[in-house]
């Protein structure tokens, strides 16, 4: 049993105006016992009967008016790289709904700039002022001259939403100490419009990592992922590649913070397969990797999986496409070699690990399936997990394959909202822009498909997430690839039940049924019932973790 | 300033020997950098100072990595006395990418991007589905190419791509092979002033070019890193072009071509023949 809670034979019967159980068995319910932070059983207070003529039991009914669905889960999300940008002051283009507050969409340079002016009274970085969601389609071009009019003296940084560029103020670039001399004349640092690109990016962020990751704004960052987290109605999430920054670091923060009877969710662990200390190769790396599960606690675990790469970012327009290509014809990226991810995998595969892909475009996609496909006739294996995470572009033939092959897809269906304008536009043209998470047809293919945020790629909302593959509205408030939108229900399995799948742990999770845990999220009206439009503006009210309420203020 | 050079090549080409044969002949300290994950094979005891000079890079964009191992490295190097800098790229490196290093970090230069190449498999990776155009970017933007196990023939493909090609076999001394400035005549400052990272353009024409508008306009535009390819000229000449930071080359081609240029730059290249 667990170490955390107290033993404890009392029932607990919470009764709700419904029960989403997504156990297609007993689908709809009204009311759920829990004992021990497990359920015993859903159904009626009559059908439960045998259990609470024997037992003492209490009645709860604070959510008597509302909806109970499973905990949501969300199975790919980074805390480190969320720890790393919540303490920053978020001025973006689009609407972000913060338990401190909802964060209005600011959409001209007049208003970015009147924002930043009344943000920058209080500093976020000891005296340093960092604000994060700047984009120079909504914002207009950002300079330091532009800065300075705005305030020259007190040290002010703007980073880019796409986390590729950052551009300093004077006072800034005096407090961490960067001169012209030092700078001049290189090419991706501009000096005089204070802006700071990718390789000259690096060099600004060696200044800024004891503000970004001193000890105390870190864990300020994970603290306040642990709201974000609750907020967005999750009582489970993955973190997809530990070892992002700093294996140690960010495991034992995390260990430190979430680790305790006031968390109301658990972290999945998955080792990034190249950032563990003291591996040089997968050999070595495996090893490690094996013995991570003896550090697990009651809410962090990690289980026989792994994180592996193919292609660059998608945000970044790095990744990997089949012909035809980008429009403007430059070439996407591979992030390691094909022979070497063929190599990573066949350990990983051979040792029976469930691996977790990495996968932006098309071509890494064929890649991934190509070595699965080998990977399967050399020693086959039957529900064996691996899980394509992203899906940015793929075709349907890559998908019908990838259900005949057994994988799983994890998909960040948000890119088609924020990004299926500009890439149809810009980037890829508008067939290929509109089919960037093709959720339905891996859904009629029979993949096991889920949905995630990559938070801070996107909002740390399964409802969210939910929305955009059930309406596939983009930010212009367009419909794109209608043919792949999905059924509400279909969208509320894939936060659910599908997402536990993907980790591996639908035996626990991801369902209301006796024998699973006490995990749910309250909500005020029904996700399969109200105008789908409506899905994420759904107020979230509560969440129960192991069977202990946790409520959601609003403010 | 400490110079960079970047060794590039595809998996498996000769990178790690190639250092370990520089290495075994400098009389200078060199600092190794190599930006990939896999067994490290430098050998260690050819690394003529002291220890800690040679430093393991794993994958990865800034994006995603905010302690960059890379910019770590180079500002540990600073602080020593280290003559140069030889930075093993990553099989998939796109060697104009990398060599960003050299020309956006603060007290470091570019040398010049060298690419390794295994004359046995060259051909098949410039035919494979996942690699190919990374592949032929690296024979394209690199200053030199240095070609590992011979095979014949092959020397003539590659002369498509690249003509600055040295047979590893001939070459004389390792340490001076790399020493030799690639940038030496023209200040090297002089274009860097600008922000843009390096781009590649292309300039295809079923069009004739004139010859001399064409030199003009290479050495009088600042943003012009290299340029490379074939050209027609009015009088149907043809002629292979091969333009670095020490001057502009037009070799006479004894076979017909079409004009096919491609340029590394850090602005946009729009090159029109009136």
């Amino acid at each position: 049993m667990t170490k955390t809670l107290k033993e404890d034979q009392s029932i607990t019967v919470f009764t709700a105006q419904s029960v989403i159980t997504m156990n297609k068995s007993l689908p709809v319910t009204n009311a759920i016992a829990v004992r021990n932070g497990q359920i015993i059983e859903t159904g009626s207070l009559e059908s439960m009967e045998p259990w609470l003529s024997k037992n003492e039991y209490k009645i709860d009914d604070q959510f008597k008016n509302s909806i109970i669905v499973p905990g949501l889960i969300d199975p790919h999300l980074h805390p480190s790289m969320a720890a790393v940008l919540l303490p920053m002051q978020f001025i973006t283009a689009m609407e972000w709904r913060m338990p401190w507050g909802t964060i209005p969409a600011t959409t001209s340079d007049e208003k970015f700039d009147q924002r930043l002016k009344e943000a920058m009274v209080n500093p976020t970085h000891k005296e340093l002022f960092i604000t994060w969601g700047h984009h120079d389609l909504w914002h207009g071009p950002i300079s330091k001259e532009r800065l300075n009019s705005i305030d020259s003296k007190r040290p002010l940084i703007v980073w880019n939403r796409s986390f590729h560029e950052l551009c300093m103020n004077n006072g800034a670039l005096e407090y961490l100490g960067i001169k012209e001399t030092d700078v001049s004349g290189l090419s991706q640092i501009d000096f005089k419009r204070g802006r700071f690109y990718e390789m000259g990016l690096g060099y600004a962020i060696q200044k800024l990592n004891p503000y970004i990751l001193a000890p105390d704004v870190f864990q300020e960052g994970l603290k306040k992922l642990k709201q974000v987290v609750h907020f967005g109605g999750q009582t489970t999430i993955a973190d997809m590649a530990v070892g992002l920054f700093d294996f140690e670091t960010e495991l034992q923060s995390q260990m430190t913070l979430y680790d305790n009877e006031e968390t109301p969710f658990r972290v999945e662990l998955v080792a990034h397969s190249t950032a563990l200390p003291g591996a040089q190769n997968t050999t070595e790396a495996e090893e490690i990797i094996a013995k991570l599960p003896e550090r697990n606690s009651h809410r962090l675990k990690f289980r026989k999986r792994v994180k592996l790469f193919t292609d660059g970012a998608f945000y970044s327009q790095v990744a990997q496409l089949l012909e035809p290509g980008y429009i403007d014809g430059h070439q996407g990226e591979w992030l390691s070699t094909p022979e070497q991810f063929e190599e990573a995998t066949r350990v990983y595969w051979n040792k029976g690990y469930t691996i977790h892909v990495h996968v932006t475009g098309d071509l890494g996609l064929e890649l991934a399936v190509d070595v699965l496909e080998k990977m399967q006739f050399e020693r086959p294996r039957f529900n064996h997990g691996f899980t394509i995470e992203h899906f940015g572009l793929s075709t349907p033939e890559q998908v019908h394959k990838l259900g005949k092959l057994g994988a799983n897809i994890s998909a960040n269906a948000y890119y088609l909202y924020e990004l299926s304008n500009i890439y149809a536009n810009d980037s890829v043209g508008f067939e290929r822009a509109s089919s960037m998470a093709r959720i339905g047809t891996s859904m009629r293919e029979g993949v096991t498909t889920t949905l995630h945020s990559d938070f801070t790629m996107a909002p740390a909302q399964p409802l969210m997430s939910m929305w955009v593959a059930v309406n596939r509205i983009n930010e212009k408030g367009k419909v794109m690839g209608a043919e792949e939108c999905i059924t509400p229900q279909e969208g509320l399995e894939a936060i659910t039940i599908n997402a536990a799948k993907v980790l591996g742990l639908d035996h626990e999770i991801g369902s209301i049924r006796a024998g699973k845990k006490a995990d749910f999220t309250v909500l005020a009206e029904n996700p399969l019932e109200i105008d789908p439009i409506k899905i994420k503006d759904i107020k979230i009210e509560a969440t129960v973790f192991e069977g202990k309420v946790f409520n959601i203020k609003t403010s | 300033m400490i110079p960079i050079t970047i060794i590039s090549g595809y998996l498996g080409a000769g990178k790690t020997t190639f250092i370990n044969k520089v290495l075994k002949e400098t009389n200078v300290p060199l600092g190794i950098l190599v930006n990939d994950f896999g067994d490290l094979d430098i050998d260690y005891d050819l690394i003529k100072n002291d220890d800690g000079l040679t430093y393991s890079l794993p994958n990865g964009c800034v994006c995603c990595k905010l302690n960059d191992d890379t910019g770590a490295a180079l500002e540990s190097i600073k602080t020593r006395d280290i003559s140069g800098v030889l930075l093993e790229a990553s099989g998939v490196a796109i060697p104009i990418k990398i060599a960003n290093y050299g020309l956006s970090w603060p007290g470091f230069s570019l040398n010049g991007i060298l690419s390794i190449v295994d004359g046995q498999s060259i051909e098949s990776l410039l035919h494979d589905k996942y690699v190919k155009t990374t592949v032929k970017d690296q024979l394209i933007q690199a200053d030199r190419i240095v070609l590992n196990r011979y095979k014949d023939g092959i020397q003539k493909k590659l002369l498509e791509l690249n003509s600055e090609i040295y047979k590893d076999q001939e070459i004389q001394n390792y340490p001076e092979f790399i020493q030799e400035s690639f940038f030496s005549k023209k200040e090297v400052g002089n274009f860097q002033k600008n922000h843009f990272a390096f781009k590649t353009c292309s300039l295809i024409s079923k069009e004739s070019i004139d010859k001399d508008q064409l030199e003009d306009f290479l050495s009088s535009n600042p943003y012009i890193h290299r340029a490379k390819g074939w050209i027609r000229d009015r009088q149907e000449k043809s002629w292979l072009v091969q333009m670095n930071k020490s001057g502009c080359k037009f070799l006479p081609c004894t076979y017909q071509t079409q004009t096919r240029l491609i340029f590394i730059s850090t602005k946009p290249i729009n090159f029109k023949s009136t």
